[in-house]
């Protein structure tokens, strides 16, 4: 698929944006990887810092002539769409009630039964486009459209980490202790985040999550001894 | 010149004190936020006038009511708000600059001017680094706040050069301004007419919820933009939230957001609004990129 062209715009001196008016696709995201690979290849040394978003690029600055070159030609720039990998990782989430503590007045609202919705969840394929949010929080794209539920009038003061939960058009999961919005469907023993590690989060982007339903053991055996979820 | 290894024992202190040095920037990849001095300008000046490099780690006060114990000799600084300060108990006159014997007792009191006072030492605090940074953040750094007991590490020296120097002259008034300047924002253009001159006409009062994740603004601003992708946001950009809330995002915002990015403040105004207290009122003024 063609995908048109972005529009760049200078926000401050310093920081601006490629913008595409578009939803989010693995399409798109193909061609924003590949402008940020080509960036970081061809512009590093002008370059602060490179922001993604589902539908934009954040580009830093290290000082506003270089901002105002890239403004004047970028459109000239031979971007070729970034192959996303064919990655899936499993990622086991408990949906029991003490755990998803939202699953059942979701179903009541939408009419659906609550295993009907764990499984509608759970047999989907997310694809990660950026992490952002909270340190290591992968947003993801592909929520089934019965699934979309307007967030919470009313935050959660506290959500507990590993909280898995769908929002607006999203789900995701909370890597660390947060107030929150979302609707609560279940929980993973994984963890999200480390910074003791480098790179601190398991997973790239382009990547591909699949939640896999386990039973209160599993979760209890997965939280004594914590492993990182397998991938295909 | 000796240098050994000295602390502060953390006496007292109210919530919201915590160590900043420039913050991270190349984490924003894994949703890690930037953090760094909310009123930068003042922290940079601590450094300055300490000779210190400008990354070096400095504590950032936003509550009166810090008391600490200076374990080792050493030169300090002071600035951003206009605050009491008490030497082992006696008040001492606003100073910038001041050499440490071991064993004194420094408190931060009230705050007649301005929300947040910084506190450099000279060398820089060296509480860990993580992730390239010494800036206190929930599950990066070992603690996200300066609490009663914790010892903060600083390289104790016996070095002075007040002698026979000026006393470097610093205007605190900087801060008193109400005139923020901002660029529109990426959605700006999404913003009606009517909202547009609301924003450059009316005055705006900073609210009580107010941290370094952000700042609430108390007015509200009607807002009938639809629902957008999460998309880039960075410390100074004010979002409106589909209540039509006014947030001005802080040091330790997130990287990514979803309400509309109507505005983004210099950072400059990022620094005055830093040192605003709850129910003092700005105004913004807007300016080309």
């Amino acid at each position: 698929m063609k995908i048109q062209a972005p529009n760049y715009i200078p926000i401050t001196p310093l920081i601006g944006e490629l913008h595409w008016n578009l939803k989010p696709s693995d399409d798109l995201l193909e061609l924003q990887l590949g402008w940020i690979s080509w960036l970081n290849a061809e512009l590093s040394h002008e370059i602060e810092e490179v922001r993604q978003g589902f539908s934009a690029i954040g580009i830093r600055w290290k000082n506003e002539v270089a901002q105002k070159r890239f403004a004047g030609n970028y459109l000239n720039m031979p971007i070729k769409p970034y192959q996303l990998s064919g990655k899936i990782w499993e990622v086991p989430v408990c949906y029991e009630s003490n755990y998803g503590t939202d699953l059942g007045n979701l179903a009541l609202q939408k009419h659906m039964r609550v295993n009907d919705l764990i499984e509608l969840h759970s047999s989907t394929l997310y694809r990660i486009h950026f992490f952002g949010f909270l340190p290591g929080f992968m947003y993801l794209n592909g929520l089934p459209e019965a699934l979309h539920t307007p967030r919470k009038a009313v935050p959660d003061r506290s959500v507990y980490p590993g909280s898995v939960g769908i929002g607006g058009s999203q789900t995701g999961i909370y890597p660390m202790e947060s107030p929150g919005g979302w609707h609560i469907f279940g929980r993973t023993p994984i963890q999200l985040f480390d910074p003791e590690q480098d790179p601190p989060v398991w997973a790239s982007i382009g990547d591909q999550i699949q939640f896999v339903r386990i039973s209160a053991e599993e979760m209890n055996d997965l939280l004594e001894n914590p492993t990182l979820p397998s991938s295909r | 010149m000796i240098e050994q290894k000295g602390h502060i024992l953390v006496l007292k202190t109210g919530p919201g004190t915590t160590i900043q040095d420039l913050g991270r920037k190349n984490w924003t990849k894994f949703g890690i936020p930037n953090s760094g001095p909310c009123d930068f300008i003042s922290a940079e000046w601590v450094n300055h006038v300490l000779r210190n490099d400008g990354n070096c780690a400095v504590l950032e006060i936003s509550q009166p009511g810090v008391k600490m114990e200076f374990h080792g000799s050493c030169m300090i600084a002071l600035a951003g708000a206009k605050a009491s300060v008490l030497l082992d108990g006696e008040p001492i006159p606003q100073f910038q600059r001041l050499v440490l014997k071991n064993n004194s007792v420094l408190e931060v009191g009230a705050m007649e001017e301005g929300s947040k006072v910084y506190l450099g030492v000279r060398g820089g605090f060296q509480t860990p680094l993580r992730l390239g940074s010494r800036s206190y953040f929930q599950e990066i750094t070992p603690h996200a706040f300066v609490q009663k007991g914790d010892q903060l590490p600083y390289i104790s020296t016996h070095s002075s050069f007040d002698s026979g120097f000026s006393v470097p002259k610093w205007d605190s008034t900087w801060f008193q301004k109400t005139a923020l300047e901002f660029y529109p924002g990426p959605d700006y253009q999404f913003l009606s007419h009517e909202n547009r001159e609301k924003l450059l006409n009316q005055e705006f009062t900073v609210s009580q919820f107010s941290s370094r994740m952000g700042t609430l603004l108390t007015e509200l601003l009607e807002n009938d933009i639809p629902e957008l992708p999460t998309n880039p946001v960075y410390p100074g950009i004010v979002q409106l939230t589909s209540g039509g809330k006014l947030i001005v995002l802080g040091r330790d915002a997130q990287v990514t957001g979803g309400y509309p990015r109507i505005m983004f403040l210099t950072e400059l105004s990022q620094a005055i609004l830093a040192q605003k207290r709850t129910g003092q009122k700005i105004r913004f003024i807007k300016k080309q990129p």
